[in-house]
C-alpha cells in the first residue's frame, strides 16, 4: 500500500503525450471522426447499385479537377479555383455594399426610437424572405443576371448587419452616453469616440452572420443565373450527371464558407485589438 | 500635510534610480494646478455656490400613477465645501446628484450653479461615476485626453497635452498610461476616473459612490488622495456614499436623506473637525464617535421607519388604560434606576402596564427624536429637554411636551483629567487660573445642550470667571464616550451623570472637582418626558405610568434596596458593567479621587425623598433662564404659560393623591446656587441681567398655540450648543 503513495501515473504514453499537446489531441479526435465518416460513407456506397459514389470513387473521378484547379478553357469551362474566385467576387461586391449600407442604416435605426419603431417591422418581415425569392424581382428590375446575383447577396447579407448594428447602438451603456453628455461632445466626436467603438463588436457579429448567409445565397443564385461560378458549376455537373464533381464542389463550398467566417472573425479581433472589457 | 504628501503615490513611481547620476529633467510636479490659473477667486469663497432650490423629482409609473422620489430638497453649498449625501439604497441620492450634474431634470424647483440654473450637463460639473465609466477602447491617456481635448479647447494643444500628463502623474498612473481599462485594477480605474474629472478643472466635482466597489485598503488610500487633492485645489464636491466613515472623513457637511418615496433631507450634520484630516487620526477626535453615532442612529432610524411602515404599532388597550404596550427610552446611567426598577420589580405590571419595553438609546438626541417622531411613547429625559423641545430651542421645530414628574435629582459631577490634579488644580479658582493660562483652549464635554450637565457646568464656569463660550470649547459627547475621550487626551474634562464620573476616578483617569451637591444640591436631573398630544390621547395610561414610576422611585430611595437596585442596573440590557463599579456614590461612599467629602450616596442620588418627584415650576424657570443666558433661545416672555404647559404639577398632584402621598406643591420661593446669587422666581429677567458672563439677553413671546403636530420627518438639528 505504501508504494502506491509514490506511484507514478500509470496512464499510457499516448495519454501522456496528449497531455503535453492538448491541441494535437483535438486534431487527432476530429481526424478519427472524419476517417470514421468516410469509412461509413464508403461502406454505404460500396454496392454497385448505389446511386452515389463512395469517397474513393469521388477522388478517382475528380482527380483531374483536384490537381489542376487553374485551367481555363474559355466559357464556363474553367478550373475550380476560377469558379470559386468568380463567386467570391460577387460576394465581395454584394457583401461590401451590404456592410456599408447596413452599418449606416443600423446606426440610424438604433439612434432614433422613432425610426426604429417605423422600420423594425419592415425589417423583421423582409429578413425572413429566402434569398432566392429576391432573384426574379431583381432580374425584372435590373434586366441582367450579374447585377441581380450581386443584389441577392446584398439583400441577404444586409438584414443581420442592420439588426445587429441597431442593437449595438441601443445597448450602448448609459454610462458612456453620460460621459459624452457631461463632456458635451459634438455629434462627430460622440460618433467616433463613443458610439462607433462601442458598437463595433455588435457590427462584427452582424457581419459574420451576413457573410455566411451571402455564401449560402450565391450558390443558389448562380445555379439559376448561370455563368462562371461554383453554383453554376454544381448545376452543370448535375446536368452532366457528374455526381463526384458535385460532391467535390460541395466540399469546396463548405471550406470556403468556413474560411470566410474565420476571416471576418479575424478582422473583428484586429479592430477590437483586445480592448474588449 | 506632510503625511499626505509622503503617502502620495506619485512619489513612488518616477523616483530616479539610485545609481543614475543624471537627475531627471522633467520631474513631475505633485500638485500642478497652481501652475495654471487659479480658478477660484477668494472673494467668492463665502457665498452660496451651488443651490438646490426646492427640488422635487417625480417619475411617472407604468400604471399611470407617479412615484415621488425626491420631495422639497433644499441645500446651499459654499465654494470649496465638501458635501456627502448619505441614505439607504433607493433614497434618491444618485438622482439628486444627477440633477446637479444636469443629467436629470427636476420635476419642480431647480439647481443653480453660480447664479445660473443648471439645465444640461457640462464639463463644469464633472462626474466621477459609480462604475468609473472609462471607455474600454481607449487607454488611460486617451480617456483623460478625450475629456481634456473636448473641455479645455481654450488651451493650446501643447498645454492640453501637458495637462493630461500632469494628471496622470497626479494619480500616480505614469506606468499605466498606455494601458487599457481592462488591464487595470478597480482602484486604478477609479484613479483614472478621478484624474479625468480633475483634469478639466470642474467648478463642482460630483462623485457617485466613488469607492463603493473597492477593497478596504485601496479605498482608504484613495480617500486620502481625494481629500488631499480637494483640499489643495479647493474643489467644491458633492459625494454620494453609504459609508459613514468615508462621509465623516471627507465631508464638511453630511446631508442625510430619508427613505423614499418622498425622500427629503432628514438632517444635516456639520463635521467641525479641522483639516487636514487623516484617516487614522480622525478616530481619535473627541467629536468623531459622537458624529458617527449620529449618522448611524439616523440610518438605523430610517431602517426602522421602513419596518414601521410595514407593521404599524397598534395600541393595546386593557385594564381601563388606553395603551398598555409602551416603548420608553432610557440612557445607560445610574439614574435610569426608576425605569429599571419599575420594570424588574413589577411596578409597571402592578399599575396595569403589561407590555413595557425599555429601549436603550445611543444619545440624548436620539431620545428626543424618538419621542418627537412617535417611535418612543415617552422617555427618561434630561431636565431641560421637554422645555427646550416645547419652545423650539436651538432652532429645532417646536414639539409641545409634558414633564409631569421628576425621576431623579443630583447624580452629576465635573471630572477633570489626572494631569490637572498633578498641576495643582483643586478648586474652581485654581481651574480658572489654569484655563486662562492654558496654551490652547481647553475642551470640556457635556452630554446635551438642554442637560443640567451643560447648564450647571456653564453656571459653575461662569461663576468662576470663565466664559464658557469663549474661554473653553464645550463639546457634545454621549456619556459612554466621555472616558475614552478623556483617556485619549482630546478633552480636558467633562460633566456627566453617574457612573461615568466615578468610573474615571476608579480607573485613575481623572478626579472629581465638584459634584452637584457642591453646586446646587437637589436640582432636578431627569424627568419623564411625553409628547403633549400623546398625553391628551392617553390620560389614564399617563397617570398609571407616573404612579408606577413613583412607586419605583420610592423603592429606589430605601437605603436597604440600593445594593439590589445596583445589581439590577448592572445587567447587560441596562448598564452592562460590574455591579461593584456602580456602588460608589450610589450605594456606598463616593470617592472623588481627592479625599474631599462629597456627601452621602442617598443625597447624591435622590429619587423620592423630600418631594423629589414634584416638577416644581421655580426649577423649570431657572432652566429657562439659563437656556436664554447661553443663547439657545430667547427668554420666553410668556414663561408662566410655558411652565404651566410643560411642568404639569396638576397631573403629578393627581397621581400623588391616588397614591395616597401627601400633595405638597412646591411654591415659588427663592433659592440660590453655590455662589449665593439669589434666584427669585418672580423676577427672572432681573436675575438674568445681573450675570456679567452670558450672551446678550433676548426676550420673546413663544407661540404655543398654532404648533403644527410633529410629523415623521426628522428636522435638521444643530449639534453645537
Amino acid at each position: 500500500m505504501a508504494s502506491s503513495t509514490y506511484r507514478r501515473s500509470r496512464s499510457n504514453p499516448v495519454e501522456q503525450f496528449f497531455k503535453k499537446f492538448p491541441q494535437l489531441r483535438r486534431f487527432a479526435t476530429s481526424a478519427i471522426a472524419l476517417l470514421l465518416v468516410l469509412t461509413i460513407w464508403q461502406i454505404l456506397c460500396a454496392s454497385p447499385e448505389s446511386n452515389l459514389p463512395g469517397p474513393v470513387t469521388v477522388v478517382q473521378d475528380t482527380w483531374e479537377l483536384i490537381i489542376n484547379p487553374f485551367f481555363d478553357n474559355g466559357g464556363t469551362d474553367k478550373g475550380l479555383f476560377w469558379q470559386i474566385i468568380a463567386s467570391l467576387q460577387r460576394v465581395a461586391v454584394g457583401f461590401t455594399a451590404a456592410a456599408i449600407v447596413g452599418i449606416s442604416l443600423g446606426i440610424l435605426v438604433g439612434s432614433s426610437a422613432l425610426v426604429y419603431d417605423a422600420l423594425d417591422p419592415i425589417f423583421q418581415v423582409l429578413r425572413t424572405v429566402p434569398p432566392l425569392a429576391w432573384l426574379p424581382i431583381s432580374l425584372a428590375a435590373l434586366q441582367d443576371s450579374e447585377p441581380s446575383a450581386i443584389f441577392v447577396i446584398f439583400i441577404t447579407a444586409i438584414w443581420p448587419v442592420i439588426i445587429n448594428t441597431a442593437m449595438g447602438v441601443q445597448q450602448l451603456p448609459q454610462d458612456y452616453k453620460n460621459v459624452s453628455r457631461v463632456l458635451q461632445l459634438s455629434r462627430w466626436q460622440y460618433f467616433t469616440n463613443i458610439l462607433f467603438p462601442a458598437t463595433v463588436p455588435y457590427v462584427f457579429t452582424g457581419l459574420r452572420i451576413g457573410i455566411g448567409l451571402s455564401w449560402l445565397a450565391i450558390v443558389a443564385a448562380e445555379m439559376l443565373i448561370g455563368g462562371v461560378g461554383i453554383g453554376f458549376f454544381i448545376w452543370d455537373a448535375w446536368n452532366s450527371s457528374l455526381i463526384s464533381e458535385i460532391i467535390l464542389a460541395l466540399l469546396y463550398v463548405g471550406l470556403v464558407g468556413l474560411l470566410l467566417d474565420k476571416f471576418i472573425a479575424f478582422l473583428g479581433s484586429l479592430v477590437l485589438r483586445g480592448t474588449q472589457s | 500635510m506632510t503625511v499626505g504628501h509622503n503617502n502620495h503615490p506619485s512619489h513612488r513611481f518616477p523616483a530616479p534610480a539610485a545609481h543614475s547620476p543624471k537627475p531627471k529633467i522633467a520631474t513631475p510636479q505633485v500638485f500642478p494646478f497652481r501652475s495654471h490659473r487659479s480658478p477660484f477667486p477668494p472673494l467668492l469663497a463665502m457665498s452660496v455656490y451651488v443651490e438646490i432650490d426646492h427640488v422635487d423629482k417625480i417619475f411617472p409609473l407604468a400604471d399611470g400613477g407617479e412615484y415621488i422620489a425626491l420631495k422639497n430638497i433644499e441645500l446651499k453649498i459654499k465654494q470649496g465645501e465638501f458635501i456627502s449625501l448619505i441614505g439607504h439604497s433607493g433614497c434618491g441620492k444618485s438622482t439628486l446628484l444627477n440633477i446637479v450634474a444636469g443629467l436629470d431634470r427636476p420635476s419642480r424647483g431647480g439647481a443653480i450653479l453660480e447664479g445660473r440654473e443648471i439645465r444640461k450637463p457640462g464639463p463644469d460639473r464633472m462626474v466621477v461615476f459609480q462604475n468609473y465609466s472609462l471607455l474600454p477602447w481607449k487607454t488611460v491617456r486617451e480617456n483623460i485626453g478625450l475629456a481634456v481635448h473636448t473641455a479645455l479647447t481654450q488651451l493650446s494643444l501643447g498645454e492640453r497635452k501637458a495637462t493630461i500628463e500632469e494628471h496622470i502623474d497626479l494619480v500616480g498612473l505614469r506606468r499605466a498610461a498606455d494601458k487599457y481599462p481592462h488591464e487595470l485594477s478597480g482602484g486604478m480605474k477609479q484613479r483614472v476616473a478621478i484624474a479625468r474629472a480633475l483634469a478639466i478643472r470642474p467648478k463642482v466635482l460630483l462623485l457617485d459612490e466613488p469607492f463603493g466597489a473597492l477593497d478596504a485598503l485601496t479605498r482608504g488610500n484613495l480617500q486620502e488622495q481625494l481629500m488631499q487633492i480637494c483640499q489643495d485645489h479647493h474643489v467644491t464636491a458633492i459625494m454620494v456614499t453609504h459609508d459613514v466613515d468615508e462621509a465623516l472623513l471627507l465631508s464638511d457637511r453630511v446631508v442625510m436623506l430619508t427613505n423614499g418615496p418622498e425622500a427629503h433631507i432628514g438632517q444635516i450634520l456639520d463635521i467641525p473637525i479641522a483639516r487636514p484630516r487623516h484617516r487614522l487620526e480622525m478616530v481619535k477626535h473627541p467629536a468623531y464617535y459622537g458624529l458617527r453615532n449620529e449618522i448611524i442612529y439616523f440610518l438605523n432610524q430610517q431602517k426602522r421607519a421602513k419596518k414601521h411602515k410595514v407593521q404599524p404599532r397598534v395600541a393595546v388597550a386593557r385594564n381601563g388604560l388606553e395603551k398598555v404596550n409602551l416603548d420608553l427610552g432610557f440612557i445607560p446611567l445610574t439614574d435610569c434606576a426608576p425605569l429599571v426598577v419599575a420594570q424588574e420589580k413589577g411596578f409597571f405590571q402592578q399599575f396595569g402596564l403589561e407590555q413595557v419595553n425599555l429601549s436603550r438609546e445611543a444619545s440624548w438626541k436620539a431620545v428626543a427624536q424618538g419621542v418627537r417622531e412617535g417611535r418612543l411613547d415617552g422617555a427618561q429625559m434630561v431636565a431641560g429637554m421637554p422645555l427646550a423641545m416645547t419652545i423650539g430651542s436651538n432652532g429645532q421645530p417646536q414639539t409641545p411636551m409634558v414633564a409631569a414628574m421628576i425621576l431623579s435629582r443630583n447624580g452629576n459631577a465635573i471630572t477633570l483629567g489626572r494631569s490637572l490634579q498633578q498641576t495643582g488644580v483643586r478648586n474652581l479658582a485654581d481651574f480658572t487660573q489654569w484655563v486662562l493660562n492654558a496654551p490652547r483652549k481647553p475642551t470640556l464635554g457635556v452630554v446635551h445642550p438642554a442637560s443640567m450637565q451643560n447648564l450647571m457646568l456653564r453656571y459653575w464656569l461662569a461663576a468662576g470667571g470663565i466664559n464658557p463660550d469663549l474661554d473653553v470649547n464645550l463639546m457634545v459627547i454621549p456619556p459612554v464616550q466621555m472616558m475614552a475621550s478623556l483617556k485619549a487626551g482630546t478633552i480636558d474634562g467633562y460633566c456627566v451623570g453617574s457612573p461615568w464620573h466615578s468610573l474615571a476616578v476608579q480607573d485613575d483617569l481623572g478626579f472629581t472637582i465638584a459634584t452637584d451637591l457642591d453646586i446646587w444640591p437637589g436640582h432636578p436631573e431627569k424627568v419623564l418626558g411625553m409628547r403633549e398630544d400623546w398625553v391628551e390621547k392617553h390620560p389614564q395610561t399617563h397617570l398609571a405610568l407616573i404612579k408606577a414610576l413613583m412607586a419605583a422611585c420610592e423603592y429606589c430611595d430605601d437605603p436597604r434596596n440600593r445594593q439590589e437596585v445596583a445589581t439590577l442596573l448592572a445587567q447587560p440590557q441596562y448598564l452592562d458593567m460590574e455591579m461593584a463599579r456602580l456602588v460608589p456614590g450610589f450605594a456606598g461612599d463616593y470617592d472623588g479621587g481627592t479625599g474631599v467629602e462629597h456627601g452621602s450616596a442617598m443625597a447624591f442620588h435622590r429619587f423620592h425623598s423630600d418631594r423629589a418627584n414634584a416638577p416644581g415650576r421655580a426649577e423649570g424657570l431657572w432652566i429657562l433662564t439659563q437656556m436664554a443666558r447661553w443663547g439657545m433661545n430667547p427668554f420666553p416672555k410668556n414663561w408662566v404659560e410655558v411652565l404651566e404647559r410643560v411642568r404639569r404639577l396638576d397631573l403629578y398632584g393627581e397621581a400623588a393623591r391616588q397614591m395616597g402621598w401627601p400633595v405638597q406643591e412646591p411654591g415659588l420661593s427663592a433659592f440660590h446656587l453655590f455662589d449665593g446669587v439669589v434666584f427669585d422666581p418672580n423676577h427672572p429677567v432681573e436675575y438674568l441681567q445681573q450675570f456679567p458672563i452670558g450672551q446678550p439677553l433676548r426676550i420673546e413671546e413663544v407661540n404655543l398655540e398654532d404648533v403644527a403636530p410633529p410629523d415623521a420627518a426628522a428636522p435638521p438639528l444643530s449639534l453645537v450648543a
